[in-house]
């Protein structure tokens, strides 16, 4: 391959429960189109798309996963490496929003620290819409999580999260270099074997984001 | 040689279309015909029909599987269970999942089917789904299922569909049974185990590709959908499901996982030329090609079972742990398949049963479901029994016993 066709290249897994949207909207996002006939998705897989973010080009893999709560012990493998995260629950189904404390947890058990985002999807029909904006931007304020609503069917916010997301993540990586390098300064001047098993586990827990 | 084969695979219809076939019908027929001897004998010689599921061609017409598929699973087709009622959607804990996922099932029917049409069919899916998981409390539901349920559906009908489903979920899944059974449970970790069988093969047969998935970490969550739903998820063409099916019905539970390990071979070279990554491999060998040469694998599929058999990776793989449940069941059920009887004695003895115990009107059902076909026969043999003394009724045995040997125009003429 002839280079790099890009600056960085973050990992993103989708996760929530079975029917909020996931696929829906990672095909919104990455080939911008929509079916109301999406079929079950059985296991992993993942698309991908290249965005501009102040210059820089961003390659982000994209991870969707099923939704079914028996398969997060063969999702959970797809955590490793993972830049980001973005919970979807469906805002016609409170159930769905209920559980994303669980998925959280799933999120805490898997990695030590990642970028996370929630996504309320299927916003797009007042009439339907049962899990209401501000409990849910309460909750999001409770756990430390930004809250984004979406419709992928109507092509509604889908765009402006996933772009917000990857800044975070950016972001995020970018404040994890700073500080690498700062310690490395430090680590200069006092060379033990201590610091630098310290650094070791700072760098394996650093992993997720 | 690959390739040559692939050619010659390529001409021959896999459906049974005899438009597509080159070589004349003959082949076809002369199929045909020992399917159906094979079906009349007493007992039923399972082994002619096994062969033949897995064989080219597979069981060729939706007609035959509709007889050959109960018998590969040691189903009464005259003692089929009932149409579900309105209570087997009642609190069912799974009830709610099959339900979304049924709903996005779409894909799986026919293209032209009339959207009513599908909408009942979709209705059906729902209770045979529910149905069994009712008989069967200590299976779950997964994701996939669905898939496995529809396959059967769209072919043999909805109690038929139960039969099957209930005995592959059983023990197909133990046999065939064991084999649905294992994905069934709590966790995925059985079908993670089943999913340890897939590198050992690979390994076996090319090193190299072994080792660029191995360096890759490509894992093997890119075949689990192939595996829980019998590929049903994943291939746009239902007559290759159902060339598939056939094989599959007729053979041991881990096959499944074989015919994995042939297509990631066959696609070797283009995996060899993917960029040694995880993501990569993974998005690379998830999608499966429309238009693989599916006797072809199917036969190299047989041919790793028997070169490679699952005793063997296990030993090689320390996979020991679940196999010799999953084994052992395999081969009772395997042993049951082979005394089973005719459809005709069934039919008799079915009703026979039937008249002297409950008097249940198991005919009408069954005619709605079985079609003309069977309906026709069943009236016959309705009158026949209840009509008959017991002592006539042996005499009409033997008779139609004759009449099954000499061929079925006989034994329609006789009716």
């Amino acid at each position: 391959m002839a280079g790099k066709d890009y600056n960085h290249l973050f990992k993103l897994l989708i996760i929530g429960d079975s029917n909020v949207g996931k696929s829906s909207l990672l095909l919104r996002f990455a080939d911008n189109s929509f079916s109301g006939s999406y079929i079950t998705t059985i296991g992993v897989d993942f698309k991908i798309r290249t965005v501009d973010i102040n210059g820089e080009r961003v390659k982000l893999q994209i991870w969707d996963t099923a939704g079914q709560e028996r398969f997060r012990t063969i999702t959970s493998t797809y955590y490793r490496n993972t830049h980001g995260v973005i919970i979807v629950y469906d805002v016609t189904n409170p159930e769905s929003f209920v559980n994303v404390k669980r998925w959280l947890n799933e999120i805490s058990q898997n990695c030590d620290s990642v970028c996370k985002i929630l996504v309320g999807n299927k916003n797009d029909d007042p009439a339907r819409k049962r899990v209401d904006s501000q409990d849910a931007a309460h909750f999001g304020e409770s756990v430390g999580v930004r809250v984004f609503e979406t419709s992928a069917k109507e092509n509604i916010n889908v765009e402006e999260m996933f772009m917000a997301f990857t800044h975070m993540v950016l972001r995020a990586k970018k404040q994890s270099q700073n500080r690498a390098e700062r310690e490395r300064e430090r680590e200069k001047d006092t060379v033990n074997i201590g610091a630098q098993r310290d650094r070791d586990r700072r760098k394996r827990g650093k992993k997720c984001c | 040689m690959k390739r040559l084969k692939r050619k010659k695979v390529n001409v021959v219809g896999v459906n049974g279309d005899a438009s597509v076939t080159k070589e004349p019908n003959f082949g076809r027929k002369q199929k045909l015909t020992e399917i159906h001897q094979a079906l009349i004998s007493d007992p039923v010689d399972i082994e002619t029909l096994k062969r033949a599921a897995a064989t080219r061609g597979g069981l060729l017409t939706d007609e035959v599987r509709r007889k050959v598929w109960p018998k590969l699973l040691n189903i009464n087709v005259y003692n089929l269970p009932h149409r579900p009622g309105r209570d087997v959607r009642d609190n069912h804990r799974d009830h709610n999942q099959v339900v979304l996922d049924v709903r996005r099932s779409m894909k799986r029917f026919p293209k032209g089917m009339p959207a009513s049409e599908r909408a009942v069919l979709q209705e059906q899916l729902v209770d045979v789904i529910l149905e069994v998981l009712k008989r069967n409390p200590q299976l779950h539901y997964y994701q996939g299922y669905h898939d496995v349920a529809v396959s059967l559906l769209l072919v043999v009908g909805e109690r038929m569909a139960i039969a099957m489903l209930d005995t592959l979920s059983n023990y197909h899944l133990r046999f065939c049974t064991r084999f649905l059974q294992d994905f069934m449970d709590p966790t995925m970790d059985s079908t993670k185990h089943i999913l340890n069988y897939l590198m050992p093969i690979l390994e076996q047969v090319d090193a190299e590709l072994y080792d660029f998935m191995m360096r890759a970490e490509v894992g093997t969550i890119f075949a689990l959908s192939w595996l829980i739903t019998w590929f049903g998820h994943v291939l746009s063409e239902f007559k290759h499901t159902l060339r598939l099916y056939d094989f599959f019905l007729s053979s041991h539970p881990l096959m499944p996982i074989y015919l994995a390990a042939t297509i990631v071979l066959h696609r070797e070279k283009e995996v060899k030329q993917t960029e040694c990554d995880m993501a990569m491999v993974h998005h690379l060998l998830s999608r499966i090609p429309q238009d693989l040469p599916y006797e072809l694998l199917i036969s190299q599929a047989r041919d790793l079972f028997a070169r490679y058999p699952p005793s063997l990776l296990a030993r090689r793989a320390a996979l020991q742990s679940h196999k010799s449940l999953s084994i052992s069941t395999f081969q009772a059920f395997q042993l049951s398949t082979l005394h089973q009887r005719p459809d005709s004695v069934l039919q008799r003895l079915t009703k026979a049963h039937g008249a002297a115990t409950s008097g249940h009107g198991l005919g009408a059902a069954l005619s709605r479901d079985r079609g003309q076909l069977w309906g026709k026969g069943n009236r016959m043999v309705k009158m026949a029994v209840w009509g008959l003394s017991a002592t006539l009724g042996a005499a009409m045995l033997a008779v139609a016993q004759t009449a099954m040997e000499w061929g079925p125009d006989v034994l329609l003429q006789l009716f």
